[in-house]
Order: structure tokens, then C-alpha cells, then sequence
């Protein structure tokens, strides 16, 4: 490969500029770990929903979701080899959400296949099914908590490092879990408890709604880079994603569709659409998010600034992202 | 003496070595140490026991294996197939061998030389110091007189080297950084960019500038030294001598602060001037006359004691009323006041007040200073120029007005104060070798010790009708001619009757297409010769005008016994050591490259020129005793090379001696450094010969239809505006100037991929700075794409970055930039080409010293399509 | 016994020098840069200032990259010294995300500086080491410290403006540099404890 290729060009122009964007976790192979976010959190929460509602064909779809999701992942880093160096995992949130997959899938498979397979060698409910429903559920929880812990723990992307973002996300997974159980539902005809399960989904998105607009409140009110980063969101690269994807069809429709069912209940097809809405707003919530992501700027360190502009003998100008 | 920097003996059988030898990035030839493992240098480090670069680079300079290693190098001589020539023909190369290639270029110029040798005209690139010995030898025993150094010259040369020359016996200036407290720089980055010393100035400045020194940067823009400058003054460009003389002026008459026992003793100030500008001669000797104010009388200047030489007053003498040269200076200065200067230069008058008194203070003329247990003159202040205020058509009185700060205060080459280069040395303990010393000429002014180019700049050779087909024996000032490529130059041949007309080029390693002025003019002298041979490390767009090219070897393959002698040129100034280091091969080439200096012996061999060679490198060598070269034998250049080092240095330190060492280094003395304070030689204030000059030359132009304007050859500096600044197009309100940039050297560093990257990232490198508010009023932004087109329609593109750190006014470029050529594919399309803005005839240059004017006014117009 | 650095700006003249003999020393993929130079400007005309900014791994007392890396490839050496073991890197990138100071370079894939030409023979002797899909950074120039010299940097800095030494030692001479001088570090808010000091200009 040359050195002309357009991600280097990509590369000198965004080294050059004063805000650089973040584009590892968005671009080119980047998209797919933004695949396996949202695929973990749809499947963690449609685990959760699944069993809530003791409904099998769900935990199914979940774990399948969940092994995509894997795939994503391990796609992202490239080389399947490099699944067996993330068994050096340990003390982070990238590695408590491997933890979590491995758990659940792997504790998954041992509560599910008793379910699914009457020529198992274990049944439901014995030690081993109990076992492998304990881990899946463990599996669970960290799934459904570590994206956010990433995202915030990420010190050099300052739209990121916000406490919001876990809470956004575990809401955003939630929602996800419900809203394809809506979608699973409605294609099979299956007649959940779907206006108990609506209100839900109408609750959790007014919610992230509600959480969206805080988080983009203190970030816009935070230093120049979130600025920008909000900018980015609200009239950037991210502005359509965010519009159409976040907004429109992920609390748009399903807040809208969701408000009518409140008078009347809503058709299976009504109940499906708000789970597809809520399903893509999930994964665009998360790309939109990602990619907003600016990088810390050297040069804005006040410190540095203040002292060196003290010294020239210039008033120090404010920061221009 | 000592011993330094063995070569690291190699362990076991592996090749693992650590050479010393210099660098070739650009002309300020640091040492290097380059490591080389298993036949392939892996790194080059600056060597820590070399005075040049004290171990460390500049970036180029460690970046030089990318350059070496660039796979685009011409590696086997080439012919041209297509007979056509021109910009963007393609020459249709076809690979010949170099006994081919040596036939045919040695039969040429054998005729040639038979029929008129002055037809073949030589050119060598700035960049590769080591080909001046080389080719200087090979044009005299040639017979041309024709050198040239594409750009070089006309860029900087013609007005820094020569007033260097005349008044600090130097190739340039530099502030004394050990022990000056206040420098100003006119559009100078010593210290803070690239060229003479680089490396070592840029070390000796930051601890000045750590030390307290403080640096105003006179620049329109503030970038390298300006960024670095404890004030930077912005001026509207090429207006230097209106600050400088203004600056001269609030110290002389508003202050009364001069050193007069240094103007008396050192200078021509007391020499008495008559009604005729020219100085009053004692009638028996012929030698200037002063006041002698203990007898009352005029007496030879070297016949009177100089404190008894009056400087001001008006005299009689012989019935003729005369004054000293200071007086005149004195009352000439007295014009220039700050409020006359303020709307020439935009400088508030304020601020060149107090610029020049701050100057005229902290030069604290009488104090003396205790250096090494010898007391010398303590004259921390320097006024230093270079390129920038000098490359314009006032070219002369731009730099000399910046060096009269120096000359008024005592401060030239005194301790603190502004020092030449190195222009005195004792020579080596053991041999006395190399041994100059600055001497008195004619009227007890100057000659250098030391010198580069065709001449000395003084005594002034006497102008003719040329011979030289850049005309320099006409104009006498000038080191480097625009009238080898220039659009006037049939017409100024005919004129003058140069009585031949070049044939043959030999071009070492320029790019002049790039480095001179507009492509268009150039292109059309090179299709004149009717044979060109290149050498070359790259097909650069200028090669591609060659019949023949021939493939160098670069720095790390080539053997240079001299790489920084003259110590006039890039050895630091200063007290420190000598430092004599050598250039030696560090790995073979990978093609067919031959070494050019190897291949003019071979060349002279051919065409029968072999005894001609050998005297012409005893003379410029100065080969003596068993080492000179005996005129029958075929000598390699390893042998010459071999004999100029033991001529210098004994018979034990040959060749050998140096490749294992390095290096040979010896302390420098406070005699040696601050030179001026104890030799007897003195520098003109008033430049006297100046009208003189100018009325030989009209005498020989005017009748054949050149008017010499002779307000450019006044004895005192004025203030002469640019052809930029009497444009009168109302369009055209910018004046766009080029800046040399600190990752680039010439047009050559582009195609390195490293520094490409470099420049890329920078915000300035590859972009046009134009200042934010008049961005903001033509509605340009940032990043826009523009066309910046000239009176005489030449129109140039490039990306605007807007900035506060430039004048208003101004227009930044970084030089030499914009190769469209595919054989330096890294550097094609990087940058912006300024030189293509530029005129090249004889209404563009100084009338002088034929320096070019580099700064043009502009019309800038967003181009279409255009936002980044 | 910490590593550090200070990098004084009154000296820096943003040569480049720092950013092209790391790339020397270390044979850096197009686009990694383990040093380098940023340029701003202050002020409004006249009264501007270009302020030079070289800038490398701060290698901070307390590494956000190192709490977010799974594999425990991103380390501590026990001197101070952030580094990176390649063979434990599985590329994820999220040490990119965590340095607040940008100093991290993902390299994807093998790339060579001159197109289609594939690798010189310094890039053959001097790059191809550097393994694709990691993540690189400076390593305060581990081996040649081992070897006793000072980093690539440092010891070619033209200006001198660069000093390296134990930050522990309260006599060393970057210790002494940067109480005598005000040294200071970037984004101290964030508490990361940079060993990377600045002397301000």
C-alpha cells in the first residue's frame, strides 16, 4: 500500500488541523466495533426482556445478537488470532465487556440449549442450566453497563468522558432489548403483553430523550473541544446521522407512534415499527456519538497557553476550536 | 591539537561502523556521523567532536537517508531521443553507457574549447558546497570564465557576500552570540533557520537569547527568528534602509552617540571628501588625505595618528574646500529622520527612536572586555542583514545602510558586537596552515583574507566591455549574473558586443527553471545551448532540458577533502575552535553513479586538458612542496583530495588520517576572532569609489543605449523604493515576498519524504500567509485556494493560510516550492512556485550588483472551485 | 528513579528537529509520529507571537492508557516509562481514545514512504520491524537510554532545549530545571502527572 492513499491524505490533514477528529472508532473497520456496541447492548437487553417476560425465542434471537456482535468485534481488531489475546484481559471496561460476552455466550449456551434441544444431555433447570443462566445473567449486566464506562473513561475525547454516557447507553440498551422484542414479536404474530411493553418502550425513550438533551446541554456549556464536538453533532459530520437516525426515526417515531397507542392499542405492525425505530435509533445514538469524538487539543492546554502569551506579551486569545 | 572521534572498529564480522563525515543538505555542511550496518546506513547523528553542528542536525539533516535512498534517483547516464526542448516535452531518455556518455560530452567540449572556451558555461547548485572545487577547477583550466550558481547569487549573494565582503572580510554576518546583548536582525534568521553554521547558530543563539541577549526581528513576517524575538517589527516589505538609516540618523544626530577613535582608526570617516564626491589626495603619493588637527594640516591617512584625525569640520585644503567623509555622513543622515521613515517602512516613529536609541545605548562605546587575558573592544550590539532586506533592487544601500549601525558604534567584528565569519586565521599550531588575514589595499581600505566566488569584492576590478557573458566584468559589483538566463540578455550581448555566444552547458545539480525567476524567461535561454550536460541526483524540471545527464554520486558516496573551507563560509563565528572536517564515502552507490568530481578529471583526461587541470588545482588548492600535483599525471580526486589535507596539515595527516578521525580542530585565539581590533586594515563608510564605478560603467553603457541611473551609485546610502512600490495598479495592493523555509533547502528537500510530511504539516511550509484582517476585508478564508498574479500578467496559485503573524501588506511564500516534474514525484505539485512571479532583465535588478528584486506587488483572486 | 523530560521554549526555535530524528531513530510508518512540533499563534497584529509546541509521550505518572488497555499491553516500566508491548497489543484502540494528549498512532498496515516502491533499504533495516494493527508511541528512546545515551531527541536537539533525566532525583538537572524555572505540564488538570515538563518561553 502507498503512502498516498486516502486515509494517510485523511491523516496529514486531520495532524495538520487544530481539532482532530476521532476516527479510529467510526471509520473503515472502526464502524464495525460501533456494530458490536450496539449488537451487545440489543442483545443484553433483549435478554433481559425475554426473560422478563419468560419468552425463549427472544433469548434466542439475543444470544444470536450477541454472537454478532462478537463477530463485530473481532472483526474490528482484524485478525481472529487476536481472540486469544483478549484472554490477557482484565482490568478495564473493554475487558469486564469481554468478560461479559464470553459469560454470555457462553453461559447462554448452557441455559438455552436444554430449551431449544430435547435431545440434551442436561435439562432445563438442572445445575448445569442454572449455572449457565447465572453466567448469562452476569454476562448480561456487564454487557448492558461497560459500553458506557468505556466510552467515558476515554480521557482523550472530552465529548466522551461524561458520567451521562453510562446512563445513556444502559437506557439505550434497555431499549434496544425491548424494542426487538417488539420487532421479534410482531413478525411471529406473537401477542406479548405489547402495550405493557410500549409504554415501557415510550418511557425508556422519553427518558433518552430527556438524557440526550441534558447530555448535550452540559457538554455544549463545557470546554471549546465538547463545543465543537456538539457542533460536529448538531451541524458537522454527525449532523445527519444524529437528525435522522438519533432524533427522527430513533425518538421521533417511536415517542410518536408510542403517544397514539396511549388512547388505542396499536397494530402489530404499528408495534413493529416502533421497534425498528427504536432498534436504529440505538445503533445511531451510539455512531453519532462516536462520531463526534474530537481529541483533546494540545494547544488549547490553558496552561501552556496563558503562560506562553504572558511572556510574549500578548493578551491570550480565547480558544478558537 | 587533539585527536577526536576514531571510527568505531568493527565488532566481529559484522559491518558495523560509525563514519564521520558532513552533511549535504544544504550548504551549512554540519558534521555527521553516519552508522552503517551490513553495507546499509541505517542513521545519521551530527558529530559531538565537530565544531560545525556541535553533534546535533537541523532536520533536514537527519532526515538525509530518505533523500540518499529515494528510489527516483538517476542511476545510469541518460541521452535525450527527442530533439525538441521544452517545459513538460518529454525528453524521451534512453539509458546509455558512461563510456558512451563521457565520448560524447568530451568530444564536444574539445571542440569547443579549441574553437572558444569561453562558450561553455558552467552552473553548480548553492546546496552541494563540495562541487565549487571541483568545477572552479575544471572552468579555469577549461578557460571559461562562465560560473554561475543558478539562484544562489542572485537571491542572496550579490548584496550580502559582497558588502559582507567589504566591510567584515566575510561571506555574511553574524551577531557575536557569546557576548552581544541586542541584535538586530533585517530579514536575517541566523540562528533560527537554515544556511551558514546553521546547526551550531541556532545552539550559540538559544543561549544567547537564554543569556538575555535581546533580538529585535525586523521582518514583515514573524516566523523562525521573529517568533523567537524578544520584539518583532513589522515593515512593509524591502523598506530596510529607511528604518536602518533612520535608526543611524536618531543615534548620530539626535543622540551624539559614534565611536570615534573606531570611525578614526578603522574606517574611512576622516578621510577628507572634495566637491567631487571623491576623497583629496596628498599630490606626491596619490594617497587620501585628513585633517590633522594637531598640526592643522592635511596629511596622508597613514601619516597621521588616528586620534589626532578630525571627523567633522569643514576644511581647506589646497585651495579646495573638503570635509571629512564623516561629516558628510552626518549631515546626509540628518534627512532620514523617524517621522520621514514612518510612511515608507509603516514603523511608527516612535518605535524607531527607540530602536535606534536602544541600539546606540547598548553598544556602549569605549568599554573594553577582558577575553582569554587579551582586552578588545566590548561592542555587544549587532545589526545583522541577509537575503531578505537585501534582495531587492537598493539592494547595496539596503545592506550597507544595516551595516553602518555596526560601523557608527565600533561594534564590526569587536566582541558583542557583528562579526564576519571567520575572516582571520592564524593557521593551524604545527603547520601555520590555513593562515589569512583581512590587509590593507588600496587606499588603506580592505581586502579580504579569504574569499569564494570569481573575485574579491575589493579592490574593485575595473570595469569593460564584457567578456563574461554575464556581463560581471561590466558590472564588477556583482558575484552571480541574471544576464546567463535573463530575457534581455541578446539584447544586452548585442549591445555590448559580447564577442561569443554560449554553446555548451554544464550544469551541476541546479534546478534553475525553479531557483532563478520565471520558468518561461529561463526555459528560453536553456533551448539556446546547443548541448547540455547534467549532472544529477533526480531528473529535476531543468534536466529535462540536458542531452545528457549523468548520474552523481550524493553526499554519503563522494569524498570532499574541504567541505567546510573557506571558514568564511560555514564554520560558526565566534570564539571556539577551528574545525576542519572532511567529507568521505560512507557506502557505494547502489547504480552506476560516479562521483562528478571524478568524472571532470576523466573529462579533462579526454579532452586533453590533464596538465591544465593539475596546475589550476595547485593554484586554487594552493598545493606546495612534495604535495603539488606534477602536470603529466592522472591524479583521482581521492589524491588531490589526499594532497590538499597534507598540504594544510603534514605529511601524517593525509587522506587516511582524516577518514579515520574525522576531523582536525584546534582553539580559536580572541586575536583571531576579534581580528579588526588588532589588525591595521579599514572599512568604508563613505563608499567613494561608488560614483566613480558608476560613471565608468555609464561611460561604456550610455553610448550603446543602457542608462545606468547613477542614484544607485551615490557614495552614501539612501532610500531607494522597489519597482513594487512604485507599481502604480490599484488592483494590485499586496507585495508578495518568499522566505527561506527551516525544513527546506532550495527546491531539493521536497522530493524527501520526511521533510515532505514535515512541510506538510506545517501550517506555513506549503501555503501563502496572508494577514487574517486583509483576508477578512478581500474575503478570502483560510484554506482558500487563490491566484496571485503580477503587473506583467504571471499568475501563480496556492492555499491561503490567514495569519496575524504577517504584515498587512505582505504576502508570505516559502521558496523554491511548486516542482511540476515527474522525476521527483514526492515534490511534484507541494508548494507554492514564487520564483514564476518574478522578472528577469536588467529593469529588475540592483543597476549595482545585478542583485534581483524579490519582491512583487500582486493582485490576489480566489481561484474557482477553490475552499479547501 | 522517573524519566522525564524538559523541553524549554525559550530555546525551541521549531526547527523540526526533534520530530525528524525521532523519525531517523526509529524508522516511523508515514503519519506516526512519536515527536512533534505543533505551531500556533497568539495574539492579534503586531502584537503576535508563533508559539512553537514540541510534543511527545508524557509518559504520565498515572496513564489513562494504561487503565483502559484489556491486555495489559500498554504498561508502566517500573523507571516511569509508558510503553507498549506489541505482542500483546490487539489493536483495539482504545488507549487512542484515553490519551488526552493525542500520542498514540494506530498503524494499520505496512507502508512505505516512497509509493509503489515498496521499502528503501534503511525502511527494510529500520521499519519493517514495526509490526501492523498496533498501537505505537514514543518509549522515551528505551533502547538507547539502556545503552546509556540520552533519547534521539535530546541529544540532537540544535537548540539544545531538550533535558532528560530522573525526575526523582531532586538534583538532577531536569529537576532543577523545572523548580528553577516554573516548569509545567499540559492539561494538569486532568491529573494524569505527565513526565514531560515545559520552561516556559
Amino acid at each position: 500500500m502507498s503512502v498516498t492513499s486516502g486515509r494517510y491524505e485523511q491523516l496529514i490533514q486531520d495532524l495538520r488541523a487544530e481539532v482532530r477528529p476521532q476516527r479510529e472508532w467510526i471509520e473503515r473497520q472502526g464502524l464495525l466495533l460501533i456494530v458490536g456496541h450496539f449488537l451487545s447492548g440489543v442483545a443484553a437487553g433483549t435478554w433481559l426482556f425475554s426473560l422478563v417476560f419468560h419468552f425463549p425465542a427472544g433469548l434466542a434471537v439475543a444470544y444470536a445478537i450477541a454472537a454478532l456482535s462478537a463477530a463485530a468485534h473481532l472483526g474490528f481488531l482484524g485478525r481472529p488470532a487476536r481472540f486469544w489475546k483478549m484472554w490477557h484481559a482484565r482490568s478495564s471496561w473493554i475487558a469486564r465487556g469481554f468478560v461479559g460476552l464470553t459469560l454470555f455466550l457462553g453461559g447462554g449456551v448452557l441455559y438455552l440449549i436444554p430449551i431449544f434441544l430435547s435431545a440434551s444431555p442436561w435439562q432445563s433447570g438442572s445445575l448445569i442450566a442454572q449455572a449457565g443462566y447465572f453466567l448469562a445473567l452476569a454476562g448480561m449486566i456487564l454487557l448492558l453497563f461497560y459500553k458506557g464506562f468505556v466510552y467515558s473513561s476515554s480521557k482523550g475525547v472530552p465529548f466522551w468522558t461524561s458520567p451521562i454516557l453510562p446512563a445513556l447507553y444502559l437506557a439505550y440498551a434497555l431499549r434496544g432489548g425491548v424494542a426487538a422484542l417488539l420487532v421479534i414479536c410482531s413478525f411471529n404474530g406473537i401477542n406479548l403483553d405489547s402495550s405493557a411493553l410500549g409504554l415501557l418502550e415510550l418511557w425508556i425513550g422519553i427518558s433518552a430523550a430527556v438524557m440526550i438533551l441534558f447530555y448535550l446541554g452540559v457538554m455544549s456549556g463545557s470546554s471549546p473541544i465538547e463545543q465543537y464536538s456538539v457542533r460536529e453533532l448538531l451541524r458537522g459530520r454527525a449532523a445527519v446521522s444524529f437528525y435522522v437516525g438519533t432524533l427522527l426515526v430513533g425518538l421521533g417515531v417511536p415517542i410518536g407512534i408510542g403517544l397514539t397507542g396511549l388512547g388505542a392499542p396499536l397494530s402489530l405492525g404499528a408495534v413493529a415499527l416502533v421497534g425498528l425505530a427504536s432498534v436504529i435509533g440505538d445503533f445511531f445514538v451510539k455512531y453519532s456519538i462516536a462520531k463526534a469524538g474530537i481529541y483533546r487539543s494540545l494547544t488549547s492546554s490553558p496552561h501552556w497557553r496563558d503562560k506562553s502569551a504572558a511572556v510574549a506579551g500578548v493578551p491570550p486569545l480565547s480558544v478558537k476550536p | 591539537m587533539e585527536v577526536v572521534s576514531e571510527v568505531t572498529p568493527t565488532c566481529g564480522a559484522r559491518d558495523d561502523v560509525w563514519i564521520p563525515s558532513t552533511c549535504g543538505l544544504c550548504y551549512g555542511t554540519c558534521s555527521i556521523l553516519a552508522h552503517r550496518v551490513d553495507e546499509v546506513l541505517i542513521k545519521l547523528e551530527g558529530n559531538p567532536d565537530s565544531a560545525v553542528g556541535k553533534g546535533r542536525l537541523c532536520g533536514k539533516g537527519v532526515s538525509g537517508l530518505m533523500t540518499h535512498y529515494d528510489p527516483n534517483r538517476v542511476r545510469v547516464p541518460l541521452r535525450r531521443t527527442n530533439p525538441v526542448k521544452g517545459i513538460g516535452i518529454d525528453p524521451g531518455w534512453k539509458e546509455i553507457s558512461w563510456d558512451e556518455a563521457l565520448d560524447e560530452v568530451a568530444e564536444r567540449l574539445r571542440k569547443l574549447r579549441a574553437e572558444d572556451p569561453r562558450k561553455l558555461f558552467i552552473q553548480r547548485t548553492t546546496t552541494v558546497t563540495s562541487s565549487r572545487t571541483p568545477m572552479q577547477v575544471f572552468a579555469g583550466a577549461f578557460g571559461t570564465p562562465n560560473r554561475s550558481s543558478a539562484g544562489g547569487g542572485l537571491h542572496c549573494g550579490n548584496g550580502a557576500h559582497l558588502i559582507s565582503g567589504i566591510m567584515h572580510a566575510s561571506w555574511s554576518v553574524v551577531p557575536d552570540f557569546q557576548y552581544c546583548n541586542y541584535a538586530v536582525y533585517f530579514g536575517a534568521s541566523k540562528g533560527h533557520g537554515a544556511g551558514h553554521a546553521s546547526c551550531s547558530n541556532m545552539g550559540m543563539a538559544a543561549d544567547a537569547r537564554a543569556r538575555g541577549m535581546k533580538m529585535v526581528v525586523v521582518d514583515p513576517m514573524c516566523n523562525f527568528a521573529a517568533a523567537k524575538a524578544t520584539e518583532w517589527v513589522p515593515l512593509r516589505v524591502g523598506t530596510d534602509a529607511a528604518l536602518a538609516l533612520a535608526m543611524c540618523n536618531v543615534m548620530v544626530n539626535e543622540l551624539g552617540i559614534f565611536d570615534a577613535p573606531y570611525l578614526r582608526a578603522k574606517t574611512n570617516a576622516a578621510y577628507l571628501i572634495g566637491p567631487d564626491k571623491l576623497y583629496m589626495r596628498d599630490v606626491a603619493s596619490g594617497k587620501p588625505l585628513v585633517w590633522d588637527s594637531s598640526v592643522n594640516e592635511a596629511r596622508a591617512y597613514d601619516a597621521a595618528k588616528p586620534d589626532d584625525m578630525a571627523l567633522e569640520g569643514d576644511f581647506t585644503v589646497n585651495g579646495v574646500s573638503c570635509r571629512p567623509a564623516f561629516q558628510l555622513l552626518k549631515t546626509h543622515l540628518a534627512r532620514f529622520t523617524p517621522e520621514w521613515a514612518e510612511p515608507i517602512t509603516t514603523i511608527p516613529a516612535k518605535d524607531i527612536r527607540r530602536l535606534g536609541t536602544e541600539f546606540g545605548h547598548e553598544a556602549r562605546v569605549g568599554s573594553t572586555i577582558v577575553i582569554e587575558g587579551v582586552t578588545v573592544p566590548y561592542r555587544p550590539v549587532a545589526a545583522i542583514a541577509f537575503r531578505g532586506s537585501q534582495g531587492h533592487m537598493n539592494s547595496v544601500y539596503n545592506f550597507l545602510a544595516v551595516d553602518l549601525l555596526n560601523q557608527l558604534v565600533g561594534s564590526a567584528d569587536m566582541a558583542g558586537g557583528c562579526l564576519g565569519f571567520n575572516p582571520a586565521s592564524h593557521g593551524h599550531p604545527e603547520t601555520g596552515r590555513p593562515r589569512y588575514i583581512p590587509k590593507p589595499g588600496p587606499d588603506g581600505l580592505m581586502v579580504t583574507g579569504s574569499w569564494m566566488a570569481h573575485h574579491v569584492p575589493y579592490p574593485i576590478r575595473e570595469p569593460r566591455l564584457p567578456e563574461e557573458l554575464g556581463m560581471q566584468d561590466l558590472f564588477v559589483l556583482c558575484q552571480t549574473s541574471p544576464f546567463s538566463d535573463s530575457a534581455d540578455r541578446e539584447e544586452m550581448w548585442k549591445k555590448f558586443e559580447l564577442p561569443y555566444r554560449p554553446e555548451i552547458l554544464l550544469n551541476y545539480g541546479t534546478n534553475l527553471l525553479m531557483s532563478i525567476a520565471n520558468r518561461e524567461t529561463v526555459a528560453k535561454s536553456l533551448t539556446q545551448f546547443k548541448f547540455i550536460v547534467s549532472f544529477d541526483l533526480f531528473l529535476t524540471e531543468s534536466s529535462e532540458f540536458a542531452d545528457i545527464v549523468l548520474p552523481d554520486c550524493d553526499y554519503l558516496e563522494s569524498v570532499d577533502s574541504r567541505p567546510n573551507f573557506p571558514f568564511i563560509f560555514s564554520l560558526p563565528g565566534g570564539m571556539g575552535e577551528w574545525c576542519w572536517p572532511i567529507k568521505q564515502p560512507t557506502v557505494k552507490p547502489e547504480g552506476e553513479q560516479r562521483r562528478s568530481s571524478e568524472v571532470l578529471i576523466e573529462l579533462a583526461d579526454r579532452i586533453g586538458m590533464r596538465e591544465d587541470l593539475n596546475a589550476a588545482y595547485n593554484a586554487i588548492l594552493k598545493l606546495e612542496g612534495p604535495f603539488r600535483l606534477q602536470s603529466d599525471r592522472k591524479y583521482s580526486y581521492e589524491e588531490v583530495c589526499d594532497a590538499e589535507l597534507k598540504t594544510n596539515f603534514g605529511a601524517e595527516r593525509g587522506l587516511e588520517w582524516f577518514k579515520n578521525n574525522g576531523l582536525i580542530k584546534w582553539p580559536k585565539k580572541p586575536e583571531e576572532v576579534y581580528w579588526r581590533h588588532f589588525v591595521d586594515v579599514r572599512v568604508p563608510i563613505y563608499w567613494e569609489f561608488l560614483p566613480q564605478l558608476g560613471e565608468k560603467i555609464a561611460a561604456l553603457a550610455e553610448p550603446r543605449g543602457l542608462k545606468i541611473p547613477r542614484h544607485y551609485y551615490e557614495p552614501l546610502p539612501d532610500w531607494i523604493p522597489c519597482p513594487a512600490h512604485d507599481d502604480p495598479g490599484s488592483d494590485r495592493d499586496l507585495f508578495a515576498f518568499y522566505y527561506r523555509d527551516i525544513i527546506h533547502t532550495n527546491s531539493f528537500t521536497m522530493e524527501n519524504p520526511w521533510l515532505d510530511e514535515a512541510a506538510r504539516l506545517d501550517p506555513f511550509s506549503y501555503t501563502i500567509a496572508m494577514n487574517a484582517e486583509t483576508g477578512r476585508r478581500k474575503g478570502i478564508e483560510d484554506g482558500d485556494e487563490v491566484w496571485i498574479e503580477s503587473r506583467a500578467g504571471r499568475r501563480v496559485k496556492g492555499i491561503v493560510h490567514l495569519t496575524e503573524a504577517v504584515h498587512p501588506e505582505g504576502l508570505g511564500i516559502a521558496a523554491c516550492a511548486g516542482h511540476w516534474g515527474d522525476g521527483m514525484p514526492i515534490a511534484k505539485g507541494k508548494g507554492v512556485f514564487f520564483n514564476d512571479l518574478l522578472e528577469l532583465d536588467f529593469d529588475h535588478v540592483s543597476p549595482v550588483n545585478l542583485n534581483l528584486d524579490l519582491c512583487v506587488k500582486v493582485k490576489v483572486t480566489r481561484a474557482k472551485g477553490a475552499r479547501r | 528513579m522517573r524519566w522525564g523530560m524538559a523541553i524549554d521554549l525559550k530555546r525551541c526555535i521549531g526547527c523540526y528537529g526533534c520530530q525528524l530524528s525521532c523519525k531517523a531513530e526509529h524508522g516511523t510508518p508515514p503519519g506516526v509520529f512519536f515527536a512533534r512540533v505543533l505551531k500556533q499563534e497568539e495574539g492579534r497584529y503586531p502584537t503576535v507571537r508563533q508559539l512553537f509546541l514540541p510534543v511527545l509521550c508524557f509518559h504520565c505518572d498515572d496513564p489513562p492508557c494504561v487503565d483502559v488497555c484489556p491486555t495489559e499491553a500498554s504498561f508502566k516500566w517500573p523507571d516511569g516509562v509508558v510503553d507498549i508491548d506489541a505482542e500483546k497489543c490487539v489493536g483495539c484502540r482504545a488507549c487512542m481514545m484515553a490519551c488526552p494528549y493525542t500520542q498514540r498512532y494506530y498503524h494499520d498496515e505496512e507502508q512505505f514512504y516512497f509509493p509503489g516502491n515498496g521499502p528503501t533499504p534503511y525502511e527494510r533495516a529500520r521499519s519493517q520491524r514495526h509490526e501492523a494493527g498496533v498501537v505505537m508511541k514514543c518509549n522515551f528512546c528505551r533502547d538507547r537510554v539502556r545503552a546509556g545515551k540520552q533519547p534521539a531527541c535530546v541529544a540532537n536537539c540544535p537548540a539544545i532545549a531538550r533535558y532528560f533525566g530522573d525526575l526523582d532525583d531532586p538534583t538532577s538537572e531536569v529537576s532543577r530545571l523545572i523548580k528553577d524555572r516554573g516548569g509545567y505540564t499540559l492539561h494538569p488538570e486532568l491529573g494524569t502527572g505527565p513526565a514531560v515538563y515545559y520552561l516556559p518561553p
